[in-house]
Order: structure tokens, then sequence, then C-alpha cells
């Protein structure tokens, strides 16, 4: 066994359960890298996730505490949960697209809006995998799905010109940054950055599912093929080809800008008391 | 004591405050928002917290996320974001997470009429969420100064169960004034009749044991205890499992755990001229049971022999008060008759059960002793254009 595995995750539950050639793991592990450059230890963390195949999979693999809420309410339970626990635990939370994009935006926003002290890793893996591979709110324009049999065509967070990091931006994320698994060292980096910052931090990662995303696209489940494939899409911010579907790198830091949510209302609770003992 | 004149928005909030709850997140919604105004003045100066969700789900998922950080927490609502809990209240059953939800019944379907009182969610807060395999505690207070004692009692039935309440009410409860006395200290509390349990810690590693014991601590995160929950079945130690045997404890326990304590909180009902086995019992429970005691009251100065039952336990339901072969009548705040059914199936085929409902008002004192009259005489009851008078 590795030996972060060793001292972050439970034996019981690793390997996970993912499919052969699934690119989720590497998201994991850069997820346990970074929180083990921090120095973080187990009781330091509070590790929540979500329905589909990044929370299924990720979900009671920290040896720490740890929850899997309702599909894309993980955003309020944490914000209840952050106004609860100090403000030196972290909660970070590795969820899927469909959770955090779909179901979960409304929530989202709100986590966003309030500047919750939250890590965020949206483990993207184009589209609604673990139910078989239907199309989602981050799937490229034209692919191939169980329910885009012709291609998808309806638009989406990121077609068009859109991009659902400038939704978060402007509802009031602190960090925010884009990756595909294969950028290795560069998403540990960003994930540390966003653990950093006392607020909003979201991590996006796109990552390869040869099972239903590269079957149905590709036509091929071999894991090369869609490793090279979402590659070849990806660049690093400012170096985007015509092709390019996701430039990664740091879209936004504005870590420690804002005043965190469970700050200030633990500041103003504090304000009220003072003002009625006076 | 202290005594006020003041809604049961008032009293609920001074209840759950008495309580032990320092936390409360809420959605303005008709005629509960002055529960969460309340709130937002009283929490913060007790060192709690208030918060607006973004919507009902929201809200009651915050409570979910502050009760797994160690808070009492509390929401109230009313039909329409009642039906947005279905997603977190499953998940706190599930995951035996203690709350309390308050539900202020005004008339439906959907918005309805927002500021007038209802009883459409008598078999909603039973089944408040998808999926079966579990039993819900909902209690229903008929005054303000009840409605007090029944959320302290939720509290304390919460904690010792591991599970989500509803406190049923209405909206003459909740926006009605009433003199109102809130106990000042524990030995006032204690003649009230006031229990409190106080939030304790598993530590695991079996957080979900296979039993149908109760008084067993929630699971609390951020104390390194290695608890976990989740949407899935658990194993005992909270692993997601899909296995039918692991299913079936963790479903016998979340049904069991109730069922098999319910002297915990069955005896609260009320009965009234019930002692010389009454020839009509009128069943109902919330606002309309003050006008049925008043109605029975009347009806037995003119000789009639009716009883009143009043049920504050409504689930589970207690079949124990409908063992005997009666005539009974169920008075409901709705047209389609809900608790009714039930009445129906406790009191079995012997019994004869009869039906009145209305919606927005309450019945007048008359109307029901018309209707006691026709029912112990035999008579068909008939209302005009409703077919509904008779179930």
């Amino acid at each position: 066994m590795d030996y972060l595995a060793k001292k972050y995750l439970r034996p019981r539950k690793i390997p996970s359960t993912a499919c052969s050639g699934c690119g989720l793991g590497i998201n994991h592990k850069a997820t346990v890298q970074a929180i083990y450059e921090l120095g973080l230890e187990v009781e330091d963390v509070v590790w929540g996730t979500s329905i589909g195949c990044a929370g299924r999979q990720t979900f009671g693999t920290w040896k720490g505490d740890g929850f899997a809420g309702t599909h894309g309410r993980v955003y309020a339970i944490a914000r209840g949960l952050r106004l609860a626990l100090p403000p030196e635990k972290k909660i970070i939370l590795t969820v899927g697209d469909g959770d955090a994009f779909g179901i979960g935006l409304l929530h989202l926003i709100h986590a966003a809006r309030c500047n919750a002290d939250l890590t965020v890793i949206v483990n993207d893996n184009l589209g609604y995998m673990s139910t078989g591979g239907q199309y989602g709110w981050t799937t490229p324009y034209g692919s191939k799905t169980d329910s885009s049999p012709y291609g998808m065509f309806e638009q989406n967070l990121m077609s068009e010109g859109m991009d659902v990091l400038n939704i978060l931006r402007y509802a009031g994320a602190t960090f925010l940054a884009r990756h595909v698994s294969m950028d290795g060292y560069r998403v540990v980096e960003s994930i540390k950055k966003g653990i950093q910052n006392r607020g909003f931090s979201l991590i996006h990662i796109v990552y390869p599912c040869p099972t239903n995303f590269g079957s149905r696209e590709l036509g091929t489940r071999s894991p090369l093929k869609i490793y090279k494939w979402i590659e070849s899409k990806a660049a690093p911010l400012g170096e985007e080809k015509e092709d390019t579907l996701w430039a990664t790198g740091i879209y936004y830091d504005a870590s420690n800008s804002r005043p965190e949510f469970s700050e200030t209302i633990r500041k103003n609770i504090e304000r009220i008391r003072r003002s009625i003992a006076a | 004591m202290k005594r006020y004149l003041e809604t049961g928005n008032f009293a609920i909030t001074e209840g759950a405050i008495l309580a032990g709850c320092r936390f409360f997140a809420g959605y303005p919604i008709t005629p509960a928002t002055e529960i969460a105004e309340a709130m937002s003045r009283r929490l913060p100066q007790v060192g709690g917290i208030y918060l607006q969700g973004e919507d009902e789900c929201a809200a009651l998922h915050l409570c979910i996320g502050a009760s797994l950080g160690g808070y009492k927490a509390m929401t109230a609502t009313s039909g329409p974001g009642y039906i947005l809990y279905a997603d977190p209240y499953g998940w706190a059953i599930g995951c035996e997470i203690p709350l309390v939800i308050l539900n202020s019944g005004r008339v439906g379907p959907v918005s309805g009429i927002t500021g007038a009182p209802g009883q459409g969610e008598f078999y909603l807060t039973r089944y408040p969420t998808q999926g079966g395999n579990y039993e819900t505690i909902v209690l229903a207070p008929n005054s303000a100064q009840e409605a007090m004692a029944i959320t302290v009692e939720a509290f304390y039935l919460a904690e010792r169960f591991r599970t989500p309440v509803t406190v049923l009410a209405d909206q003459l409860i909740t926006d009605g004034f009433e003199d109102i006395s809130v106990p000042e200290n524990e030995d006032e509390m204690k003649e009230m009749g006031f229990r409190i349990w106080p939030r304790k810690i598993n530590r695991g590693p079996n957080f979900y044991p296979p039993t149908d014991e109760i008084d067993i601590p929630p699971v609390v995160l951020g104390h390194n205890t290695g608890a976990l929950c989740s949407d899935w079945t658990p194993t005992e130690e909270g692993y997601d499992i899909e296995e039918v045997e692991a299913h079936h404890k963790h479903a016998h326990r979340l049904i069991y755990k109730i069922r098999n304590h319910r002297d915990l909180f069955n005896h609260l009902y009320e009965k009234k001229f019930m002692d010389d086995d009454p020839d009509l019992i009128v069943v109902s429970y919330g606002t309309p049971s003050r006008v049925v005691n008043t109605a029975v009251a009347k009806a037995r100065q003119e000789g009639l022999k009716v009883g009143a039952l009043r049920l504050i336990n409504l689930w589970p339901f207690p079949d124990e008060h409908f063992q005997k072969r009666n005539k009974y009548l169920v008075v409901e705040l709705n047209w389609d008759g809900q608790l009714v059914r039930e009445v129906q199936r406790a009191a079995g085929k012997d019994s004869e059960v009869h039906f009145t409902g209305c919606c927005g008002e309450l019945p007048t004192v008359n109307d029901l002793i018309e209707i006691f009259q026709k029912i112990l005489k035999g008579q068909p009851l008939a209302r005009k254009g409703w077919q509904l008078e008779e179930w």
C-alpha cells in the first residue's frame, strides 16, 4: 500500500471499487498528497462526499470523520457543519460534476456567496457515468452518450464560451482552479492553495472514464485512448489551441480576501451579545 | 415563571431555546415565518446561530450539518416547505440525526390559502421521505402553551431516539395570541414537566448497532471518532454496503427502535368525558380539538353521551385507543379525510367510523352537536353540496 494511503486512508476502502482504468484515483491521490504536503493530520480534516462515481468511490476512504450527503446538497450540509466545527478543521468535499453543477448548483452558489471555508474538488467525468453514461452540464458539445446518441447538442455550462467557474467567481468564490487528472503535480499545487484559502475554494478536475464516456464517445474502453484524448483537449491557461476544451491552471485566486462565512457569523453573534450585555 | 400574551410562534421559539436548541435554519413561509423571526432575534442572545437557507431543502440540510457538528438544531415551515424536506428528512432518518421540525399547517394543496389553518399533512408527516423502512415520531399540540411543551419534548425524543421529530401544528396555533407561561429556571421547567436530554457524542466504532436500543449517542463529526454517515445502507461502522441482510438490520432498527419504545410518548393524548363508556367518541388533534372539547361538554349538558379523544402523539399511530367496538366521529381540517382512515383501520370493521371535515376555518360547536345527534340517532349525515360528510 502506498505510504499516503497507509497514513490517511482506510485499508477496507482502498483500493476502491472504481472501474478498471478509471482516473478518479489520480484525483483522489492528488488530494491526499496535498493534505500531506500541508502537514495536516487525519484529525485535521472532515471529508465529505456526494452521490455518483466520485462520491461513492471516495466515501469512507478517509481514516478520520466522513460523510456522504444527499445528491447535490453536501454544500448546504457542509455549511451547517462549518458553523459547528472549530475554524482550524478543514472540510474537504470530493464530488462529481452532476452533483456540483447540476442538482447542487444552487447550494454550491450559496456556499460561494457566503465564502464558506470549504475545499470542493469536483471530479468531472463529463457526465453521469455511474448511471451508465448520460450527458451532464460539462459534457463537450457533440459528445455521444447514452442520452445523447446523436451527439450532445444542448447548451450547457461549458458550451458557447460559457464557463461554470465564471458563475462561481461572480457568486463570491475566492479560489478557483481547473485541471485534468494528467496535470500531475500542478493539480496538487492547486488543491494545496485551495485548502489554504480560508474561504470557498473549488478545484475542477476532468478525469477519464473509459467504461462509459470512453466507450460511447471514443468507441473504445481503452484507458490509453481516453487519457490521450483528454490530454489533447487540455492546455495550460494562456496556451490554449483552437480545439482546447479545458484551459488548466488557477482561474481565480483571491484567497483570504473576503470575510469567511462562519467567522462572519461568529463575530456578529459576539457583537450582538456584547451589545446586549452592555 | 414569566407570563406573556404572545403567539404560538413565540412559545415554540422559547421552548426550543429551553430545550437547548442553538441552531435554526429556516426559509420564510406563512404561517411559520414568525418562528424564524423570533429565532433570529433570540438565538444570538443565547450564543446560538440563525441562518436563512436558499430554500427549505437547504435549510434542513444546514440543520443536519449543524446537528452533525454537535448542535441541537431546528427548522420550521408550512406544507409547501415541508415537502421540500423529503430529501434531508430521509437522510436524517437513515443516519439517525436528531432534529426538530415544526410544520404549521395551512390550506393546501400547494400554496392554497396561506393564512388559514389546515391539516393536510397527517400522512405526509408519517411518510416525509421515500423508500419506506422507517418509523416517524409526530406530535401535535393544540395551544400555544402546549406547543412550547411539545417542542421541548420533541427535542428530548429526538436525542433519545436519534431521529428527526415533527411537531405538527396549524396556523391558529402558531399565529394565535394566548396566555403563555415561560419557566425561568430548571425547577420551574421540572414543575411544568419539561424533560431535557443533553447531546452526547458517539465514540464508535459501531455507530449503527443492529438493535432496537435507544439512548445511543448520535454521530457527531469533528471529534476524530472515525464516524461515518452516508445515504447508503450502513454497516455497523458506517461503511456503505449493498447487502440485503445489512439493510434488513438497518431497517429493523429504524422501525423498532421507535415502535418498541412507544411508552416514552404514547401517554401524549387527552381524554374528556371518556370515563363512562360514551356512545360516541369524537377524535381530533390540533386546533379543531378545542372546538370538539367545547361541543362535547355542551352536548353532555344536553344529555348526549359523547366523549372526546384528542391525539397528541399522532405517529406511530396509537391503535390502543380504538380497540373497543364503538361509534367514532373524526373531525379534521381537511375535506379528504386523513386521520379518519387511520381510525377506521385501527377501530376495525365492527366499529362505526364517521368523518366531518372543513378547511381554512374551524367547525362550529352547533354544527358538531347536530352531527353528534344524527350519528347517535343513526341518521345519515348530509351537507349541502358535499358528498364528503360521511366517510
